[in-house]
């Protein structure tokens, strides 16, 4: 089956239904309604619940530890948009990477998030990416972050309780201007000007809360995002490694920074009360 | 009650923190693992007495805590005693016997039997219905011979020629099975068992490291500690040494002392009292 | 009409009558640890021979390294069974990629195609710790690892399988050269990258019960898999 798709041509792939081009059709049908993602089940009766049981706690000896990442936020202000993550990927209490990309580049005009399970944000966006691309090529125009957003709401709804996790933000530029929007398993997709996902957000926010406000200028905007996951990867076990920053224009988006926590707490413990604005 | 008078502790175990524990279990917190000793132990009655063999691993779940652990354990002159299970639990059973036996010997003054030791042991797990996790093989040489038992945690006993215990108790059966015979010398007993429990520690997991040999005769005992190392530890290739400035100096501080006084006490070097 | 009532009984569907599936249990630990380091012109990666099951012993000689391609090497550890299937499939694969676009699969391209194997079992997961090595398209070592579920990330070194929490923290120390001063960061040749790979291996078979026999040593370089074996004590 897989040398007929030689002779697929670009319209047949831009008129084919999306979802159904996903996947490889060479691997085995599963037996219910993954089977359109051809995503293999355990051939037991409460297939989707699997592997739920098989993360818990009850079989010690063979537990199956995914990685899990941990602090993210995006905000607008006047300048565009700020994303700014951790980088720390932990299994268990095991901290499995502290190397993490979590920011995923999806086109230089669209940027997403990693919270929750790494593998599933890192596929679901990589899906996305192929989505947008494939609009573009339809549409001959870039595809809005509003649009963007919802195309990955839907493809993570119609997985909805079969134990996805996943807590993204798409942060973007479009006709519209600059772009956010948080994305979550269950579906929930909301916009907004300024979000924190993961274990570490709380204290995240509370730096955020404390001293954001739309008329920064960039370097202080950038600042803002930066300490706040320092803060966050400080307080939260969870978080840490390094602290990227991403900054989005209207001429897309521009890697700022990468700094080691480290090196962070060495630069901000001298300076406590520093006005970041 | 008072500093003067305090309360004596009830004998016997501590149950204060089961109610608390079995809570906290239910939430999900895992309870710490014990040592276990997943281990060979073997013993087996040569023609003029006992020898008793283990190896030296100890685990905490798949890590190895101890390389070279003791697991024969000392009960009477004449008596021997080697532990698997909870190391805990064989170490302090083995230890209470052991005091028990020593009152038993000046009490009767008499060289206290195999079969006394065999009975007190057993009674005790008994009554503790398996919740002492000690498995354990007594061997001993008393007025009417030599003697070889095997001790299940729940209390019941084996009266045995040879014997096996613990994770590699069915490699070192397999040598024994084949090999052993009722008239062995002690050369050739010695030999046996080595290689039952060299068979442990190659083909169980939880055994490893060292073989550890008693020899239990009429009126002598010949403990052998690391009677053969059966593993030798891979060499490194490079140096592990770090130079100095490596590890950073994050804040320092100097204190000034100021020098009031100077005093000098001369020392006369004295010898060693050796009468 | 019928005399009898319709019986009143609540409607189940018609999966409810169908005996139910107690037990299921498709997942062994075969232990075992997988070590890559990577270089600028060369990528060493390291297994153990081992493979046991509970506290017995399966063989003492058993290869867990997949060679995919001249310059990409696979090293698996965890559930056997696993890892034979998706070997076998990843090997398939590699082979219609060849025979569909008339040339070898990148490291890179295979590393990726590897993250969407294991994340289209994601319902149903290998139990398998991977690490991918191989040249990039510059020729430099890369290393990828993965979680059960295909999430990929490339690095310089890296550890996996039983003893890979305690191996990490040594090529973190040693390799990574972390937190440490005055270090310098000369490059690091293939000599010593063996010399504390095999290192790294001697502590895990001290500690690690699953960790044992002897290593296998894969070095590739844009000359070609060399062979390596190494022994470690067998306890």
């Amino acid at each position: 089956m897989l040398f007929s798709e030689k002779t697929r041509t670009l319209d047949s792939i831009l008129n084919a239904d999306p979802v159904d081009s996903l996947f490889s059709d060479l691997l085995p049908t599963a037996n219910n309604n993954l089977a359109r993602h051809n995503f293999e089940v355990a051939p037991v009766k409460e297939a989707t619940s699997f592997v739920k049981k098989w993360n818990n706690s009850c079989h010690e000896n063979l537990k199956i530890k995914f990685n899990h990442g941990t602090t993210t936020l995006g905000f607008i202000y006047q300048g565009g948009v700020i994303v700014a993550v951790d980088s720390r990927a932990t299994a268990g209490s095991y901290i499995a990477s502290q190397t993490v990309k979590k920011v995923i580049e999806i086109n230089p005009y669209l940027l997403g998030t990693m919270a929750g399970g790494a593998a599933d944000c890192s596929f679901w966006e990589r899906q996305l990416a192929l989505q947008c691309r494939l609009h573009e090529l339809r549409n001959k125009d870039r595809i809005s972050v509003a649009a963007a957003s919802k195309v990955l709401a839907n493809m993570v709804y119609s997985y909805k309780g079969m134990g996805l996790s996943m807590g993204t933000m798409l942060a973007g530029w479009d006709k519209r201007g600059p772009g956010l929007y948080y994305v979550d398993n269950d579906g929930t997709r909301l916009k907004g000007k300024l979000f924190s996902v993961g274990s570490g957000s709380t204290y995240a926010y509370g730096v955020l809360d404390a001293e954001y406000d739309n008329e920064l200028h960039d370097e202080a905007a950038r600042e803002l995002g930066r300490r706040a996951i320092y803060h966050a990867a400080h307080r939260d076990a969870m978080s840490g490694g390094f602290v990227s920053v991403y900054h989005v224009k209207e001429d897309g988006w521009e890697f700022v920074s990468r700094t080691d926590v480290a090196e962070l707490h060495s630069i901000y413990k001298t300076d406590q009360f520093l006005p970041v604005s | 009650m008072s500093v003067l008078c305090p309360e004596t502790p009830a004998p016997g175990f501590s149950f204060a923190n089961c109610k608390r524990n079995a809570l906290l279990e239910s939430k999900g917190f895992p309870v710490p693992k014990a040592t276990k000793t997943g281990t060979t132990i073997v013993g087996i009655i040569f023609k003029d007495g006992v020898i008793l063999g283990a190896d030296t691993r100890a685990t905490e779940d798949t890590t190895v805590s101890d390389k070279n652990c003791e697991k024969i354990h000392y009960l009477a002159p004449n008596m021997y005693c080697c532990g698997a299970g909870t190391a805990a639990d064989t170490e302090q059973t083995t230890q209470m016997i052991s005091s028990q036996l020593e009152l038993h010997r000046l009490f009767t003054n008499r060289v206290a039997r195999v079969a006394t030791a065999n009975q007190m042991l057993k009674q005790y797990l008994f009554r503790y219905q398996g919740h002492i996790g000690a498995a354990l093989v007594l061997g001993g040489v008393d007025s009417t011979g030599p003697h070889l038992y095997s001790i299940y945690p729940h209390g019941s006993t084996d009266k045995l020629p040879y014997t096996t215990m613990g994770s590699g108790s069915l490699a070192a059966m397999a040598v024994f099975e084949s090999r052993w015979n009722p008239d062995l010398e002690e050369e050739e007993g010695v030999k046996l068992v080595r290689d039952a429990i060299a068979a442990g520690i190659f083909n169980d997991l939880g055994s490893g490291s060292n073989v550890d040999i008693c020899i239990i005769r009429k009126g002598s005992v010949d403990y052998r500690r690391t009677f053969d190392e059966a593993n030798k530890k891979g060499v490194r290739q490079s140096s592990y040494r770090y130079p100095k400035g490596t590890t950073a100096v994050l804040s320092s501080k100097t204190i000034d002392v100021e020098v009031v006084d100077v005093t000098v006490h001369p020392i006369e070097p004295e010898h060693m009292d050796t009468a | 009409m019928s005399l009898v009532q319709p019986e009143m009984r609540p409607h189940y569907p018609d999966y409810a009558t169908a005996p139910t599936q107690h037990h299921f249990s498709p997942y062994a630990d075969n232990g075992g640890s997988v070590v890559a380091i990577a270089g600028d012109d060369f990528v060493v990666i390291g297994a153990d021979t081992r493979l046991s099951a509970g506290f017995s012993i399966y063989t003492r000689d058993q290869n867990k390294l997949f060679r995919l391609s001249d310059t990409t090497v696979l090293g698996c550890s965890g559930c056997w069974c696993d890892t034979l299937t998706l070997t076998r499939i990843l090997t398939a694969r590699m082979q219609m990629y060849q025979q569909e676009h008339n040339k070898v699969m990148t490291t890179p391209a295979c590393a990726q195609m590897l993250s969407t194997m294991l994340y289209y079992k994601r319902f149903f997961p290998y139990y398998i710790s991977n690490i991918l090595v191989g040249l990039d398209n510059e020729g430099k070592g890369c290393v990828y690892s993965y979680d059960p579920i295909g999430h990929c990330e490339k690095a310089t070194y890296r550890a996996g399988g039983s003893a890979g929490a305690l191996l990490q923290p040594l090529l973190d120390n040693q390799i990574g050269l972390k937190n440490m001063q005055n270090v310098g960061d000369s490059k690091l040749s293939l000599e010593r990258a063996l010399a504390v790979l095999k290192d790294v291996f001697i502590s895990a078979a001290e500690r690690d019960i699953f960790t044992g026999d002897s290593i296998l040593i894969n070095v590739i370089t844009k000359d070609g898999i060399q062979d390596y074996s190494f022994q470690l004590r067998k306890d």
